[in-house]
């Protein structure tokens, strides 16, 4: 009798341990799916993807959307856009509230300001959700010091793409000449990056002189009215202009055009805007533009937001990702005369681009953190 | 009448403190830039970076004269700006609605200041916060006519030349400017709708009482401004020769600071169109006059802010005595 009742009391334990056991097995599932990985991961039907851009009205961040939107429909997974107007809180609050509907978040974000990155940071480790970051985050911040959450940062060398504008401006003057230089705003990196590859070239260069460096705000309005300023102080002295970007380099365009000398001045941008590359396939002006680096904000999105994902899904292990892979550069092309028809059609993005992405998500990764030499 | 009277000789007096700055600064940058600055190419630049705040500020100044404010303008240009540029013949359209598309862009710009003016005067919400949330209803309309196509850039190659063309002597965009100023002024002094707008400044509880419809003319002013700014919006994306909802960055700052730096004080009841004329040319020559005499960027804009409370001072010098309440 007491056996049996033993044999009973036994039977139940073990029923209400396997019991304990499927239940505490199905509430932990998610993270132990994929044995192979250090981080919790989920099934693709907790996810939501969300990407920030801070406006919705420049080339590079519709680029960036479009990138995500085609990442989304490929992957079968809803995608947010928080579109920040240039503030940082805005930025925060739109990224928070995506993490309050109670879906795991994969972030890629573009972060108005880098200061904004620890505070989303503690956002995705709250939510337990993946985040990848480019362009922009403070100094001491580092995807692999912050868990894994923050899988990795991604940018491209501003100084190589500085390069690429400066080095075809001294070639088209032969050596020789005075130019004016349009930088983004003075305290980004990413525009003090670009400025450094211009300043590099022009070290190897001291036949060609720097008349004039006007920060231009990144904007091609503001670009077209220091430009204007800048002819009435230079008059016909300017023989070319490097920008950081190709906005500002439309709008000093347009303020060399006004002025009637647009075939007598070359310039260089970065970005490779649609209408530049067809600028520079028309040789409109004399050839006046004459390179501008390339990269996409679609290629940066999709890249950001697949590398997340991965590591959501359990496809990536966290932990084991190298170095490079975790604070690294993407490859960047410089655009010319001679090869911009080749970026013409689909916005310069190769045919099957997306496809090779996603079996390798960082097919396009050529290297570590930027180093930054001082001038 | 009178009381009126001898307020009007007052500011015709307290005119030459702006004149005085415009001139100091003229006269300064000649002597840091003799070669370059006292130039008629350099004095074209000035007055073609004036034109589109110009504009602006002629609308501006009949809502300032009201005690009150409209911060919509950069969102006002963003719209009519490419607005104008969609009707146009671009790299992303087929429209071609020739003159209509100006017409179009500044009934849209009139309209969202009409918006303004009802919420303000029907709902009772102050002008400084519908006329900042009307900024950005009017960065949302420009957003979504960008799209996420493909800037759209003008297809005529001479469109972007018209605005700095000068076969008058002076580039066409100021020359529109000087046509919406001398509008601005025979409004201002020879109708109803131009002297209203001083009494109500003055104190609008007398205004009310004396049977003034002061909302009616609220609803004038803004639309009024907001016509002005979709001008200067088709002005500044001709110039661009492309769309760009940002067309407008920073013109909220230059032209209300040019207002007030004119002597159109905030509180309204006083100033004008002329006045306004003059601040802006004071902005536009410090910031061509800072480019030109080698100020460093990073102090360009710490420069400009005081020259712009400087100039401030100056401006209310003669009435600092008076018994007034400065807000």
């Amino acid at each position: 009798m007491s056996s049996a009742k033993k044999t009973v009391n036994v039977g139940f334990f073990l029923a209400r341990k396997f019991l304990t056991a499927t239940l505490l097995g199905a509430f932990v599932w998610p993270s132990v799916a994929h044995a192979g990985v250090s981080q919790p991961t989920y099934p693709k039907s907790d996810l939501l993807l969300v990407t920030t851009v801070i406006n919705a009205t420049n080339p590079y961040m519709a680029s960036w959307i479009q990138g995500s939107k085609d990442l989304a429909a490929k992957l079968g997974v809803p995608l947010e856009v928080v579109q920040s107007n240039g503030s940082s809180q805005t930025e925060l609050a739109g990224i928070q509230a995506q993490a309050a509907k109670g879906k795991k978040i994969v972030l890629v974000m573009n972060p108005v300001a880098a200061s904004n990155v620890p505070a989303v940071v503690q956002t995705i480790n709250a939510n337990g959700g993946y985040m990848v970051v480019w362009w922009n985050m403070p100094p001491g911040t580092e995807p692999k010091t912050s868990g894994d959450h923050f899988v990795a940062f991604g940018t491209y060398n501003g100084i190589t793409a500085g390069e690429c504008g400066a080095e075809h401006l001294v070639e088209a003057l032969h050596g020789k000449g005075n130019i004016i230089a349009l930088p983004g705003v003075l305290d980004s990196t990413v525009s003090q990056e670009r400025y450094q590859g211009l300043l590099d070239t022009l070290k190897k260069n001291p036949d060609v002189k720097l008349l004039d460096t006007q920060p231009a705000n990144w904007d091609q309005a503001i670009a077209l009215r220091t430009t204007q300023q800048l002819i009435a102080k230079y008059r016909d002295k300017i023989d070319g202009v490097w920008t950081a970007d190709d906005a500002m380099m439309l709008g000093a365009y347009q303020a060399f055009n006004q002025a009637g000398r647009l075939d007598k001045v070359k310039f260089s941008g970065e970005g490779a805007y649609p209408p530049v590359i067809d600028l520079m396939v028309k040789k409109a002006g004399n050839g006046a533009v004459v390179a501008s680096a390339f990269h996409r904000g679609y290629m940066a999105a999709a890249t950001g937001l697949l590398i997340g994902y991965k590591a959501a899904v359990g496809d990536i292990d966290v932990s084991k990702l190298t170095p490079e892979q975790r604070h690294g550069q993407y490859a960047i092309g410089c655009v010319t005369p001679e090869n911009a028809s080749q970026y013409q059609a689909n916005g310069g993005i190769p045919a099957g681009w997306l496809d090779e992405l996603i079996k390798n998500p960082f097919k396009d990764l050529v290297g570590g953190a930027v180093a930054h030499t001082a001038n | 009448m009178e009381e009126n009277q001898s307020g009007r000789t007052r500011k015709m007096v307290a005119t030459y403190a702006e004149i005085a700055i415009l001139v100091f600064l003229i006269v300064l940058f000649s002597i840091l830039n003799p070669t370059t600055f006292p130039t008629v190419a350099n004095v074209n630049t000035i007055l073609n970076t004036a034109a589109v705040p110009t504009i602006i500020g002629v609308g501006a100044t009949f809502v300032v004269l009201m005690g009150r404010i409209d911060l919509s303008v950069e969102g006002i240009m963003g719209a009519a700006g490419l607005a104008y540029v969609l009707l146009s013949p671009n790299s992303r359209t087929s429209a071609d609605w020739g003159f209509g598309a100006i017409v179009v862009a500044i009934a849209l710009g009139a309209g969202l200041g009409l918006a303004t003016a009802l919420v303000h005067t029907r709902l009772k919400v102050p002008t400084f916060i519908v006329s900042l949330g009307m900024w950005y209803v009017g960065l949302g309309i420009a957003a979504v006519l960008f799209g996420q196509e493909m800037q759209p850039f003008l297809s005529d190659p001479n469109a972007p030349l018209w605005p700095t063309s000068a076969p008058l002597g002076v580039s066409n965009s100021y020359l529109v400017a000087l046509g919406v100023v001398a509008l601005g002024f025979l409004v201002e002094r020879f109708t109803r709708l131009g002297r209203v707008p001083y009494a109500i400044g003055n104190n609008e509880g007398v205004a009310l009482v004396t049977g003034i419809p002061v909302a009616r003319y609220c609803i004038y002013a803004f639309a009024i401004s907001g016509a002005c700014s979709a001008l200067a919006g088709v002005i500044a994306s001709m110039s661009l020769g492309a769309g760009a909802a940002n067309v407008g960055v920073g013109m909220v700052f230059f032209t209300l600071a040019a207002v007030v730096i004119g002597g159109t004080p905030l509180s309204g009841g006083k100033g004008g169109v002329l006045r306004t004329v003059v601040g802006v040319l004071v902005l536009s020559t410090l910031y061509n006059g800072l480019i030109l005499s080698g100020v460093a960027p990073s102090l360009q804009s710490g420069v400009s802010g005081l020259v712009l409370v400087s100039a401030a001072i100056a401006a209310g010098w003669s009435q600092r005595n008076h018994l007034r309440v400065v807000k």
